[in-house]
């Protein structure tokens, strides 16, 4: 139970630090807001349009081949944790498997999905 | 335990209503997503509690959130043909064939 | 053979193993060669899936993967079955590459290869994690196959909705899996029926939960079987997906759900039974099921006007008599579902093949286009009538031997079971509901030999396209006459599954 209180502690120093340098700074900044200051930050240049607008088609294809290539890794952690025990086959095993997802992304390449038209 | 069969129990159930009422498909492919990892919190969870020899639950649910990830990325890529083709992804519009 | 790491004998698992990596094989072809090789990748793909069976020949009955893989008679009988549909459906794709899909036919056979290598792991499961691998593994590549012409707004349309069901019917089916997981402690088939037998889940307690469980499961199942009243996707899917697609849909697709139904209820779960359920109940369950497929399958496609949608409904009335010989839950009824099936094949497939080469000629699905067609090319029809009439049923064609087989055996169990007039009554209406489908499968023949006008096609198949016809009708006519090879084959699976006394 200990534990949990310190670590309540923790959480409770933690917020009220954040807390006070907001109420600090609110209390002796300027205020002075204008046009300029109240736009979006888009590395200093003007915004243009609405940032709630449809994402190009082209995002979406790429978001795709990562999300594939992201998940498929998630059989890597758990030949990772027990390699020490497996051996020789799941090493192979899993350089098979690597190999298929190379071929995969050699494949997107190879057909042009990786290319901004 | 409870907790954890009454969690999955809710998501599947959110996902369910989901699937049956959305409009929208990205919609409905999100709420598959649910449906799937109901199912993977229930296997984990019967690992952890009931069936605590051996990992299949945990195995098992790895294996479905890498095919959920596969399926998801083709029903991604169907939308945007649906897109391409229709210029939006509402389920009325894709409603030609009937009986 | 002579193979690294003996202790996982992964030769059974070659036949596998080999259409995968030829899948890839045909894929890179079809990448690295010029831009339109002619049919080269169709023949490359017809070869890969001959040495398949080739080798499943030569490996032989077997374990493999400690218990994951077993490679017995049922596996072997249904592989066959899967990789006769596969090359019939790659035959029958030649005319539509040609025509709509010229620059994606790596993708398409090796689409078509990997849902091959998914059926049949699924037929060697012994084990829910394999079987829900199995199962996706096939339905993947399918929804991008129903998708395929990706400017056409049916095919799209198809293959969202194939997608959305078939996902769909995935999370049931797993959510149900992670209950039976939870019940018995294991997701081995074996040792689920070893847990069944000493808890004795019954009503009450646990068993609500089990039941929703194989509710489920079975839920899942009906839809990859497009059993009523979870069918709705299937006309569309089959009017909308390519036509070689469709017919891999309607025997593969069938045929994978088919055994994982055989494998997890008829195999796995016929230990469970409550105090209030006798095992005879399983039966009385899935004869609901037959008889809701039977008629609204049959009654359905009477007023169809797209031979396409009318072999959906068609093939569900089909995945009724199927489960008819399900019912029976005895060996000689595994058998005729076997025999069945095998025979299904042939004629289905060969009524696809015919409807594609018309399709690719003419560029029509409606039956009235095909009026007339016996004038101009009467070979052509006689083929497409005889595969309508073995789906019907007519004595001469190996369809009515199937169909005598399947009610065969369950009025052979109904006559050894008490309180069994149910199971006549199913007969009965199963007998009826095949003069229901005499009606519209003769309605085709009808427009094709008795209409008044003469039709402007004449009609030429692509070679494999005829050797895929020749195969269908050579087929349905042999086995008609001579069922005994394929019915011993068929016997043989009773073997590797366990019923009850």
């Amino acid at each position: 139970m200990s534990e949990y209180l310190s670590i309540l502690i923790f959480i409770l120093i933690g917020t009220g630090i954040v807390l006070f340098t907001f109420l600090l700074s609110r209390l002796i900044r300027p205020h002075n807001p204008y046009h300029a200051k109240n736009l979006n930050y888009e590395c200093a240049e003007e915004p243009v349009g609405n940032s709630w607008f449809q994402f190009n088609n082209r995002f979406y294809i790429f978001a795709l081949i990562f999300v594939i290539f992201d998940v498929e890794v998630i059989f890597l952690f758990p030949w990772a944790v027990a390699f020490g025990q497996l051996g020789l086959f799941a090493l192979v095993e899993m350089v098979i498997f690597i190999l298929i997802l190379f071929f995969g992304i050699f494949y997107a390449w190879k057909k042009g999905a990786l290319k901004w038209v | 335990m409870f907790y954890y069969l009454a969690l999955a129990a809710m998501l599947f159930s959110i996902g369910l209503f989901g699937v049956l009422t959305r409009r929208n498909t990205i919609g409905i492919l999100m709420s598959l997503e649910l449906m799937f990892n109901a199912a993977n919190i229930n296997f984990v969870a019967f690992n952890k509690f009931i069936v605590t020899d051996g990992l299949t639950g945990q195995i098992f649910a790895m294996f479905i959130i890498a095919v959920a990830a596969a399926e998801a990325a083709l029903g991604l890529a169907i939308v945007l043909l649906i897109y391409r083709n229709w210029r939006g992804i509402d389920t009325e519009h894709y409603n030609v064939m009937k009986w | 053979m002579d193979f690294p790491f003996p202790e996982y004998n992964l030769q059974y698992m070659l036949p596998e193993i080999f259409l995968f990596v030829w899948a890839l094989v045909v894929i890179s072809f079809d990448l690295l060669s010029k831009r339109n090789n002619g049919s080269t990748t169709g023949y490359l793909t017809l070869f890969g899936i001959a040495i398949a069976g080739l080798l499943l020949g030569l490996v032989g009955n077997g374990k493999g993967f400690g218990k994951m893989f077993i490679n017995d008679n049922v596996a072997v009988f249904f592989k066959v079955i899967f990789l006769g549909a596969a090359f019939m459906a790659v035959g029958s794709s030649f005319g539509v590459m040609q025509k709509k899909i010229v620059n994606h036919r790596g993708e398409f056979y090796a689409l078509l290869l990997m849902s091959t290598t998914g059926m049949m792991f699924l037929s060697s499961s012994q084990e829910l994690l394999s079987i829900y691998l199995g199962l996706e593994l096939t339905t993947i590549p399918l929804f991008a196959m129903a998708a395929f012409y990706k400017d056409d707004k049916l095919s799209v349309e198809s293959g969202i909705k194939y997608f959305i069901i078939g996902a769909f019917s995935s999370a049931l089916m797993v959510y149900g899996m992670s209950f039976l997981y939870g019940l018995t402690g294991s997701t081995d088939l074996a040792q689920m029926k070893v847990a069944f037998f000493k808890t004795h889940l019954q009503f009450g307690d646990m068993g609500i939960v089990m039941i929703l469980a194989l509710i489920m499961l079975a839920a899942g199942i009906g839809f990859k079987l497009a059993l009523p009243p979870f069918h709705q996707w299937a006309p569309d899917v089959y009017e909308g997906a390519p036509t070689p697609v469709a017919a891999f849909l309607s025997v593969g697709s069938k045929g994978a759900g088919l055994i994982a139904f055989a494998k997890i209820f008829v195999d796995g779960l016929y230990a469970y039974h409550s105090p209030d359920m006798a095992p005879n109940d399983w039966g009385m369950l899935i004869g609901i099921l037959a008889i809701a497929a039977m008629v609204l399958g049959n009654v359905l496609a009477i007023r169809q006007t797209n031979i396409k949608r009318m072999l959906a409904y068609s093939s569900i009335a089909q995945a009724g008599y199927i489960m008819i010989g399900m019912v029976a839950l005895s060996a000689s009824g595994i058998a005729s579902v076997g025999f069945y099936l095998f025979i299904y094949l042939f004629a289905n497939m060969g009524a696809f093949a015919a409807v594609a080469v018309f399709e690719d000629m003419t560029g029509s699905c409606q039956i009235k286009s095909y009026a007339g067609l016996a004038r101009t090319s009467p070979f052509f029809s006689a083929v497409m009538a005889v595969f309508l009439l073995s789906l019907a049923g007519i004595p001469p064609l190996a369809g009515f031997l199937a169909k005598y087989y399947v009610f065969a055996s369950v009025v052979d169990v109904a006559q050894r079971s008490a309180d069994s007039s149910w199971m006549y009554w199913m007969v009965g209406i199963g007998l009826l509901t095949t003069v229901f489908a005499l009606f519209y499968y003769a309605n085709v023949i009808k427009v094709m030999f008795f209409s008044p006008e003469t039709s402007p096609y004449k009609v030429e198949a692509p070679l494999p396209a005829k050797a895929v016809l020749a195969i269908g009708v050579i087929g349905v006519l042999l086995f008609g006459l001579y069922p005994e090879p394929i019915l011993q084959f068929a016997t043989g699976i009773s073997s590797s599954l366990h019923f009850m006394p």
